[in-house]
């Protein structure tokens, strides 16, 4: 659920806790990560401004789009980063990541431009100086959003990557920390480090999935033309005791950006408390009227007391016909008085009879 | 004689007389072994009373739950309240913070009542007793409560008190950060020293050691693409430990190392073990297993330490839930089925997974 990402963001870390990170992961089959990453940090952004954060400030990564993008959507959004100037700081790594111009015309005061993405521990402390340069040091918080981490990993290790990341969590004046990564661009260890690093992980999926991966086909034409538009939102959520909790939506793309709606009743979880047990307990509608019909092999039985003839095989018809119809008599000139009566099961056995049956046995 | 003793097993040695002069927290297993507590008495009990002195064990996390925090958290306030002398190395910037965060012993006096009380149990007339595996411990808990004196073999540990620091203080505690040594040898070399005080030797055994690393793969660390590298520190680790008085303990996060890898390192350890997080809210779970609410994650036993003898040991149950108790103590339980579910096997296979891989859990019964 987006909001209650938003929500674990915006409480932060308690004392003594590593700070709550963020990994949003997608893929090519479902690619609206950016604009979830959008969603989350204006989300963050205008409740830090509305002071309902722990958090006082924000600094931005900025590694795949550039940062007068970010000034634009935040206005769009309504916020105002004029005003705002002293809780959001855009560390800019995507003018000139490598140092190689020669001078940059600085966009605003809310920018800073960072040229040695390379090196993990200067982006460190660059990070952590423009966060104290925003909120003052001591012990109030920042939050970090990092844009794309796929960035980073192009260019320095793995490890160092990770470093950067668990340093930032553990560090004292991070509240919350979250960042965006396309999972098909690496091997499946990196997308294992970056959950095992992060407190939640969430991740978008295509509403269908595509038959064989094949995306040529005519029949899949339409399928990635829903794709496009709609998909899946899962989220796993690391709790504090331990426990995983794990939520879905269904997010659609929209002009203004995403919007997230339950799930629909097509991929229900629950399945109805009827305990899964190897035999079918229901019955169908034909089962049911089938089961009416069945003709049971009881005595008294039939319309209107008549008695039923169940030819049990060992007498003639018309015998047994006439035993029922004096019984069924009498039992209903005796109902008060409850008889029982007893045919016995084979008539040729005198009652109570000391023959062992077993006797004409040639053992 | 040793002959006038009762064997379990006819390849069992003969218990040498050194044997009755243990150190604290030590006590004499099978085969000629010596045993140490890991911190959490269900475990002893499922692990035939503890560690043996010189093996090491592996633990393996899950990469959405601390729950390994909780086994290491428990063998090291044991070895500390012991005066074990430990060795502590994590990935961590500030290791030392971590043993802030270890729990204290219980008083005996709020010993924890397991089952229904003992009123409770004077009631006369015919009770059903469902699940009934679950009584039969209550009457070997208040047996071994009184044997000890002053230093009981295994502790409950409260975790929501701190251990006291006069046992961290003053101890032979070393503790060290393993995340930004470009390579294994500074913590071979500190294994190393730690190990040379605790020769084995024929004699009595007056102290046994403890080492715990934690996470030993984990990304933040230089040397964790060294994959080659870090099963040769594991295979000498080994090598060393099983022959001085310690009991090592490993954690790995198994997701993050190759398939290959992962199992080599499975291979390595003497005994192994597994944690695995739990589903919040999972309804089907919550209608397969009794008592799920209260239940943190799972410990799975993959392998028991077997030294001295060829006879493998075959558990009972190897899947047990993690449970805290008034959410202080760290109890293993076995996993009793709800009454509802008339189901087979079939149906948990499915019903186990809480990862988000496609891999599904094993419950074992």
């Amino acid at each position: 659920m987006a909001k209650s990402i938003c929500t674990a963001l915006r409480e932060g870390a308690l004392e003594g806790e590593l700070a709550p990170a963020l990994t949003i992961k997608d893929s090519i089959a479902s690619p609206f990560g950016l604009q979830v990453f959008d969603h989350v940090l204006s989300q963050l952004f205008s409740s830090i401004l509305a002071g309902k954060s722990p958090s006082q400030g924000l600094i931005l990564v900025s590694f795949s789009r550039s940062p007068s993008f970010y000034l634009e959507l935040l206005k769009n959004k309504g916020i105002s980063v004029a005003s705002s100037d002293k809780r959001i700081q855009i560390l800019d790594c995507y003018n000139d990541p490598l140092g190689w111009k020669d001078q940059l015309v600085e966009i605003s005061s809310t920018v800073t431009v960072f040229r040695e993405v390379k090196h993990m521990d200067k982006l460190f402390n660059s990070i952590i100086e423009l966060g104290r340069g925003l909120v003052g040091g001591g012990k109030i918080r920042f939050s970090i959003a990092i844009d794309l981490v796929d960035e980073m990993l192009r260019r320095a290790s793995v490890s160092s990557v990770a470093r950067l990341l668990s340093n930032l969590r553990s560090h004292e004046q991070i509240s919350s920390i979250f960042w965006l990564l396309h999972s098909d661009l690496h091997k499946a260890r990196v997308t294992a480090v970056l959950e095992y690093l992060s407190s939640m992980v969430a991740s978008l999926e295509p509403s269908h999935q595509l038959a064989n991966g094949q995306r040529g086909d005519l029949e899949n034409f339409a399928l990635i033309e829903h794709n496009s538009k709609k998909g899946k939102f899962h989220v796993r959520f690391k709790k504090r005791n331990g426990r995983v909790r794990v939520m879905s939506e269904e997010v659609h793309m929209e002009q203004a950006g995403v919007n997230f709606t339950p799930l629909s009743s097509e991929g229900a979880i629950n399945q109805g408390l009827v305990p899964k047990v190897q035999f079918n307990l229901q019955l169908s509608e034909k089962e049911r009227i089938d089961k009416a019909n069945v003709v049971l092999p009881f005595e008294h039985q039939g319309d209107n007391g008549k008695p039923l003839q169940i030819y049990d095989g060992r007498r003639s018809l018309v015998d047994s016909k006439q035993e029922r119809a004096v019984a069924v008599e009498k039992e209903e000139s005796d109902s008060q008085r409850g008889e029982i009566i007893y045919y016995r099961d084979s008539d040729d056995e005198m009652p109570d009879s000391d023959e062992d049956p077993d006797d004409d046995l040639d053992i | 004689m040793a002959a006038a003793k009762t064997r379990s097993s006819s390849f069992s040695g003969n218990l040498s007389s050194a044997a009755s002069s243990l150190g604290p927290g030590l006590k004499c297993g099978p085969n000629g072994t010596v045993l140490l507590s890991s911190g959490i008495p269900d475990l002893d009990k499922i692990l035939g009373g503890g560690f043996p002195l010189g093996s090491l064990v592996m633990v393996m996390e899950d990469a959405e739950a601390p729950h390994h925090m909780l086994l290491l958290r428990n063998f090291m306030s044991q070895g500390l309240v012991h005066s074990q002398p430990l060795l502590y190395a994590s990935p961590a910037r500030d290791p030392r913070g971590f043993l802030g965060t270890l729990p204290s012993p219980a008083a005996s006096k709020d010993d924890k009542s397991r089952g229904p009380e003992p009123d409770q149990l004077q009631e006369k007339g015919l009770r059903i007793a469902w699940q009934y595996k679950k009584y039969f411990g209550e009457n070997q808990l208040n047996f071994d409560g009184q044997r000890d004196g002053k230093h009981k073999y295994s502790n409950e540990f409260n975790l929501r008190n701190p251990l006291e620091r006069h046992f961290i203080n003053g101890q032979r505690v070393d503790c060290f950060s393993i995340q930004d040594s470009p390579d294994l040898s500074i913590l071979q070399d500190r294994c190393t020293t730690f190990l040379s005080q605790l020769p084995r030797n024929d004699g009595s055994i007056s102290c046994a050691g403890r080492i715990a690393i934690q996470s030993f793969c984990a990304p933040q660390c230089v040397y964790s693409n060294m994959e080659w590298e870090m099963l040769s520190f594991i295979r000498s680790l080994k090598n060393m430990v099983q022959s001085s008085n310690s009991v090592a303990i490993i954690t790995f996060p198994p997701s993050l190392l190759s398939p290959s890898f992962c199992k080599r390192w499975q291979h390595m350890a003497d005994t192994l073990l597994s944690v695995k997080a739990i589903q919040d809210d999972d309804k089907e779970l919550a209608q397969l297993l009794t008592g799920y609410q209260d239940m943190i994650g799972f410990l799975n036993v993959h392998k028991v330490a077997r030294i001295n003898t060829q006879v493998p040991v075959i558990l009972e149950a190897t899947t047990f839930s993690i449970k805290l108790q008034k959410r202080r103590y760290l109890i293993l339980e076995c996993l009793n089925q709800a009454p509802v579910d008339g189901s087979s096997g079939t149906s948990y296979g499915t019903s186990g997974s809480c990862s988000s891989s496609s891999k599904t859990g094993n419950l074992d019964f």
